[in-house]
């Protein structure tokens, strides 16, 4: 902090300084200011230090009843009969519900895209469970205690199935969701290699197939999930939540509850943590909101840690099997990736994940790229995001490119370097028609080089070879795509609202949402910068619903780019306004005005000066004094809507002993080099780096949500779900490359990139240690016993993942859609002509619409609608499958090209969208 | 995650207690330093009708000398047992098994008497019994029972006491005093349950080991004593002593199984290899000092 | 079910209360005395969030019946800092070294530091974090709450580390 009177010589005017930024740089970066760019302490801490933060579980309202759920003990079954009579019969107890009782609401379990489910999703189960730990009645007490006895007394008979458990089992076993055809959630891409693909992976002088499993991870923030709500009246709903954005919280309630959105109000002042958990309610929040309409009772549920860990929804879980082709340079020639995801049986989102195939060679030189990728439905609790949801692109590919350098011979420095695109090959388009203008990666490598010498590493480790000691050196690069805006409902821009108060201090309303991220600080830090106040003297307010505007606060690493970008253009119209009033106070030009320090000085003439609350005092209270046409007070907000994405890029450096006895891993150093292009708060910024590395360092080396062959958790407490301590985390080291996004001042994301690019590089690091042994199978978690195994050369016994044997007794009941029977006495017309009601799988969900066909021998017009509009196409008729192509603009310029088949009153096929691949399409005659 | 129901007391002396398990008829649960019984509270694993308190009986707690040995208190908090000098002096390995048993904070509550009368086998303190080969004092309305801590532990969680039985005292042998301590465990991080371990001690006279103790724990149903390899070692000098051969002789006495930290075959290879090395280790440091 | 009438002093402040036999001293400090700065995070002893300091010593609350604590005296994260709002110095180290995120562990934390540095004692480098070995964080890496760890103790705790091992 500078020294009042004293100010660093570029920051002689916010306005001026940005402006002088903007003609000197193509991008919007902004230069580290007194606040800017430093380590200041942060705005939450003292409150959270003293026991005086405000989460969920801190509130307590007059007349608040507590709930505990019955959950499931089997994850397949039909539920024969539910008895509550014991269990309402325990004192204290108010009510007991189930799903009948809930029926009367007509809710819609929408993901966070504010898409219906594909599958019936109820807050209770309905007739059915499909998962151990699944609700199946609450219980409204005077105490959690008694809740919880009563829950226990619920009885449930079950007529138990034979459970999906895992990916292996989707594939094979019993349909999950009675109804469904089969147990893919979400499907995209082709499943046959289209041949000229095939054809180039065939001929290439090194192929490389490569397989990862990654286990199922508990996102487990450390508060668990939560709420409280009141209604208050007949129109209005209260919640206290905890979750990742009040606003998201308000809008999904009011959308899956069909209430007006301003009868609902959001508060979620403190949160423990979220890292994808917490985007919006899910089965039992959604349960207690609705107990709370019925009782009419303020209701608190305070989800457990067993709960957390065996019932709340879980994240990763996936497989994938990817095809790298290389020439005999280890340059990339072709790819081929096949990809899944259990999807649990309620996922908050039918997920096949996309956004693997997108990123996975955006950052790099590859000329050819094809997928398969499909979500599974299984009986194990439903899917939801995890920082870094789409993180086994850079798993994959980092893992694969070491394993290629290896086979090939080259260095996997070397690899790398021949085949990252570099800031002078941008702009330009990846072979997924990403757009990439700015990416880093290979720059951040070259930094992380640059301080780390690999040769010396390199005669260290064959040093200690000699004498039994196992090395090695992880190395990983990638991109990220944060601050998206734009491309989905929910993802939008942020809103700042500021004023400087009478006082003369400053007050900020943003849309942002900590859950740990310290926006309130890094806001404030920009506020104080542009507006030449005192830190100490800003406050900034978040966490209400019924304040500031909507964003999806922290999902998608996107608070300090879109947010940041806010507060900066807010500040900025702020300052104008002051200067604009204090130039007439002053009676001098704006130009020559100054905002330091709390206070408005003019060049040359210190007589002049006056303080920011003298001005804010006339600007509020006399309104004679203000310029013609001045509007009173001193207010602004702005709403910023940035680049739709803002790609932030790292290097990754670790090294790691590995016991040759034990198989334990010691990580011994760790050098991360990001760009994440303006550092707000640099401490902030390591933070969520630090934060991100120790998770992957959990998912490489101890985290793991099991199951049994019957769908029961086996890791149902801490003592069993590892969760990496202080011990296991080294010291991590940064270098920050800094290179300006093109957003408003320069940031770029960094809320999930450790998470995701520490899992390769630690994998990487143990990889290169056993060299010696044999490659190591990339099957999360890397436990000792796997290791060992890869040492001794034998198998210690654990069961590989993804190998689970398929559960003897289940009969596959799979159903398959019967083949076309074409009777001759049925014309080509009555079989075809009419209106057809369809969906579409996307990955945001099913797409609904109306097909219109009619046929005149081979030929076939017609025209599908939908909310989007209508579209006419035309189109041929083989039998009775129909082709049929449409251009569309929106999102993207691309043609979309069906082939349908009619099978007496049902329609099923495909849609062909250029690179994205091929979406399901289903449905029947419209009555 | 709240307890079911129960009634709570604090009996003030051992009669008191015995009296209450008595009548209780298997109905009551003693109530130690609570740091394992507490989580299965709360998670309903276990529901008494009674929980019997018996940090208030002050015969309970505390480390004495006695005659050829130490008495410890089963109320003694753990806490108490790495800051006894008497016993740093002692029993070093019994210190050192305590300073990995939970973590610092459960220690401070963590009695001695109540992680060796719970038996989890992954555990060092029932180990550390067997090993040190402790007697363990046990008191009814129908009289004391003195249990050698090789003969107490029947199973996981299972022991020989009877649901009317107080544990009133663990009262550990002297070693003599240039006595080799051993004591490793592997766990992948502090406070975990050992994927193995191993915890002895060996006395040695004119050069020749005359007493040996070893047990193994988190490789087996109980804490596993390895009494082929005790036998092996006597009349040993530490010379003579090949610790690959010993180790292998060892893991003889081990049955351990598959869990999803570790499998059996895992145990059996690191749990060689531990054993070994810490015998080659502890003998190193006695012949270089 | 039994019900035990208690009395406790928490953070210099007499309490007494009538509590039902199996209310954790965690929920009797939340709910009964008004400490909601005591976190639960596990209720089985593994997380650390709930850490209080009972008869100076750093213990789980969620880990004792309220009943067991009577007559005791007992800190929480509230009683810290002085009374005009200096903070204790182990809530400024966590502070000044970023050592919290969301801060719901924080409490925990502060309160294992606070009981191993109470009165001026040093512990070793190696104390104090194997002490902080039994709190969990999943927002920070550690990386603040290490930094915070090491200026509270001793200067010279590496070569003593080095003896203990």
């Amino acid at each position: 902090m500078s020294a009042p009177g004293n100010p660093p010589a570029q920051r002689t005017s916010a306005t001026t300084d940005s402006e002088q930024q903007n003609g000197a740089t193509k991008a919007a970066g902004i230069t580290a200011g007194r606040y800017i760019g430093q380590r200041t302490p942060r705005k939450e801490d003292p409150r959270l230090l003293t026991g005086r933060g405000q989460f969920v579980d801190d509130i307590s309202l007059p007349g608040m009843l507590h709930i505990a759920f019955a959950r499931s003990p089997i994850a397949r079954g039909a539920i024969v009969s539910i008895n509550i009579e014991v269990a309402r019969d325990v004192p204290g107890v108010h009510a007991i519900y189930t799903q009948e009782d809930l029926a009367s609401f007509k809710v819609d379990m929408i993901s966070f895209f504010l898409v219906s489910p594909d599958i019936k999703t109820t807050p209770l189960a309905d007739g059915r469970v499909a998962y151990v730990g699944e609700p199946v009645a609450m219980v409204i007490a005077d105490n959690r205690y008694i809740a919880e006895d009563a829950a226990s007394l619920v009885e449930v008979e079950y007529a138990e199935e034979d459970p999906v458990v895992s990916i292996g089992d989707a594939r094979t076993g019993p349909i999950v969701h009675p109804g469904t055809e089969d147990n893919i959630a979400s499907q995209m891409g082709e499943e046959e290699i289209e041949e000229e693909l095939a054809a180039a992976l065939k001929s290439a002088p090194h192929l490389i197939t490569h397989k990862v499993v990654h286990q199922r991870i508990s996102q487990s923030p450390m508060e668990t999930r939560g709420v409280v709500v009141t209604r208050e009246g007949a129109q209005e709903l209260t919640l206290y939540i905890t979750c990742q954005s009040p606003h998201l919280v308000a809008r999904w309630v009011s959308l899956a509850l069909g209430l007006p959105q301003t009868a609902i109000r959001v508060i979620a002042k403190d949160v423990g943590g979220g890292f994808g958990l917490k985007n919006h309610p899910w089965k039992e929040e959604t349960a207690v909101i609705l107990a709370a309409l019925l009782f009419d009772r303020p209701l608190k549920w305070i989800e457990d840690r067993y709960e957390n860990l065996t019932a709340s929804c879980q994240a990763r879980e996936q497989e994938m099997v990817l095809q790298v082709a290389f020439d005999n340079d280890g340059r990339l020639l072709a790819s081929h990736g096949d990809y899944s995801v259990n999807n649990g049986a309620f996922p908050q989102l039918s997920e096949s994940n996309i956004a693997v195939h997108m990123f996975l060679w955006a950052a790099h030189k590859m000329p050819a790229y094809g997928f398969l990728t499909r979500g599974w439905y299984s009986n194990t609790p439903g899917y939801a995001a995890y920082r870094g949801p789409w993180g086994m692109e850079t798993l994959i590919r980092e893992t694969a490119l070491d394993v290629a350098a290896r086979r090939i011979g080259i260095d996997p420095i070397e690899i790398r370097r021949r085949n990252l695109l570099r800031l002078e090959d941008q702009p330009t388009e990846s072979c997924m028609q990403v757009q990439l203008e700015d990416i880093t990666p290979a720059e951040c490598l070259d930094k992380l080089l640059a301080n780390f010498d690999v040769a010396e590493f390199r005669t260290e480790q064959e040093a200690q070879r000699k004498e039994k000691r196992y090395l090695g050196l992880g190395i990983a690069t990638y991109i990220e795509p944060t601050g998206g805006a734009g491309s989905i409902p929910t993802m939008t821009g942020e809103l700042a609202q500021v004023r400087i108060e009478p006082t003369g201090k400053v007050t900020a309303t943003m849309s942002t949402h900590s859950q740990g991220h310290g926006t309130a600080t890094t806001m404030a830090q920009i506020f104080a910068d542009r507006l030449g106040v005192s830190y100490e003297d800003v406050t900034v307010f978040e966490g209400d619903s019924s304040r500031g505007g909507f964003s999806p606060g922290a999902a998608g690493s996107r608070q300090g780019v879109i947010a940041g970008g806010a507060a900066i253009m807010a500040a900025d119209l702020l300052a104008a306004r002051v200067k604009q009033l204090a130039a007439h106070v002053m009676d001098v030009t704006p130009e020559l005005i100054t905002m330091d320090d709390g206070m408005l000085r003019v060049e040359g003439n210190a007589e002049k000066s006056r303080s920011l609350a003298e001005i804010a005092n006339i600007a509020y209270g006399e309104p004679d004094r203000l310029p013609a046409g001045f509007e009173s007070g001193l207010e602004a907000q702005y709403r910023y809507q940035p680049p739709p994405m803002t790609f932030s890029s790292a290097a990754n450096a670790c090294i790691v002993e590995v016991d040759a006895g034990t198989g334990f891993v010691k990580i011994l150093r760790w050098i991360s080099s990001e760009d994440c292009g303006t550092a707000i708060n640099p401490s902030v910024v390591e933070g969520q780096i630090s934060g991100g590395l120790a998770q992957a360092i959990g998912m490489v080396l101890m985290e793991k949500v099991g199951f049994d062959e019957r769908g029961n958790p086996t890791a149902a407490t801490y003592k069993d779900y590892h969760l990496p301590a202080i011990s296991d985390i080294p010291d991590f080291e940064f270098l920050h490359a800094s290179t300006p996004s093109q957003s408003v001042g320069g940031m770029r994301g960094v809320g999930e990139g450790g998470a995701i690019i520490g899992v390769p590089t630690l994998v990487n690091a143990i990889a290169d240690a056993l060299v010696p042994f044999g490659e190591v199978p990339v099957e999360l978690p890397l436990t000792p016993t796997k290791l060992l195994s890869v040492i001794e050369g034998r198998d210690l016994g654990e069961k590989p993942a993804g190998e689970q044997p398929v559960i003897a007794a289940s009969q596959p009941v799979r159903v398959e859609v019967t083949p076309a029977v074409i009777t001759t006495d049925e014309s080509t017309a009555a079989r075809i002509d009419g209106d057809w009601n369809m969906a579409l799988s996307t990955p945001m969900g099913a797409q609904e619409m109306t097909g219109h066909f009619e046929t005149s021998g081979e030929a076939l017009s017609g025209y599908l609608s939908s909310p989007e509009g209508q579209m006419a196409f035309t189109g041929t008729v083989t039998g009775n499958k129909l082709q049929f192509d449409l251009r569309v603009v929106k999102p993207m310029k691309i043609t979309l090209k069906y082939n349908l088949e009619v099978n007496g009153d049902r329609i099923a096929g495909k849609c062909k969208m250029g690179i994205m691949g091929s979406m399901k399409v289903s449905g029947q005659r419209a009555p | 995650m709240k307890p079911a129901p129960f009634d709570y007391v604090a009996p003030t002396s051992v009669e008191e207690a015995c009296a209450i398990l008595a009548e209780a008829h298997g109905g009551a649960t003693v109530l130690a330093g609570g740091q394992t019984l507490m989580p299965l509270l709360n998670l309903r694993m276990s529901q008494p009708f009674i929980l019997v308190d018996i940090s208030h009986i002050a015969e309970l707690k505390g480390i004495m000398r006695i005659d050829g040995g130490a008495r410890i208190g089963p109320m003694t908090r753990q806490c108490e047992v790495i800051e006894s000098s008497a016993l740093q002096q002692h029993l070093p390995v019994l210190v050192e098994a305590v300073r990995h048993v939970g973590h610092h904070q459960t220690r401070n509550l963590g009695t001695i008497g109540g992680s060796i009368a719970l038996g989890e086998p992954a555990a060092e303190l029932p180990a550390a019994a067997v090993a040190l080969k402790a007697t363990i004092e046990v008191r009814s309305i129908r009289g004391t029972r003195n249990i050698p801590a090789a003969e107490f532990y029947l199973g996981p969680y299972m022991t020989v006491l009877e649901e009317d039985e107080l544990v009133t005292g663990i009262r550990f042998p002297d070693w003599s005093l240039n006595h080799i301590a051993l004591f490793r465990e592997l766990a992948q991080r502090p406070g975990d349950f050992a994927l193995a371990g191993m915890v002895g001690a060996m006395s040695i006279e004119s050069g020749k080991i005359t007493r040996a103790g070893l047990a193994w724990f988190g490789m087996g149903p109980t804490p596993m004593r390895a009494s082929a390899a005790e036998q092996k070692l006597l009349g040993c000098s530490l010379n003579d002593i090949d610790p690959q051969a010993i180790a292998e002789i060892a893991i003889t006495d081990t049955a351990p199984f598959d869990d999803p930290q570790a499998s059996a075959d895992y145990r059996l290879t690191v749990g060689t290899r531990l054993f070994a090395n810490t015998l080659r280790d502890a003998i190193s440091i006695r012949e270089a000092a | 079910m039994s019900t035990h009438n208690i009395e406790m002093t928490i953070n210099g402040r007499r309490h007494t209360g009538a509590v039902e036999a199996r209310v954790s001293l965690a929920d009797f400090l939340r709910d009964g005395a008004g400490y909601t700065g005591v976190h639960l995070g596990c209720e089985h002893g593994v997380c650390g969030a709930c850490t209080v300091i009972v008869d100076g010593r750093a213990v789980r609350s969620c880990l004792m019946l309220a009943v067991q604590a009577d007559s005791s005296t007992i800190t929480t994260v509230e009683g810290l800092a002085a009374p005009d709002g200096t903070l204790h110095t182990v809530q400024q180290t966590m502070m000044d070294e970023h050592g919290l995120q969301c801060g719901f562990c924080t409490p925990g934390i502060v309160m294992t530091m606070a009981a191993l540095t109470a009165g001026g004692k040093k512990p070793t480098e190696a104390q104090l974090l194997g002490a902080l070995s039994g709190h969990l964080c999943r927002c920070t890496g550690y990386q603040g709450i290490r930094r915070a760890a090491q200026r509270l103790t001793a200067t010279d705790s590496r070569e003593i580390r080095g003896g203990e091992e």
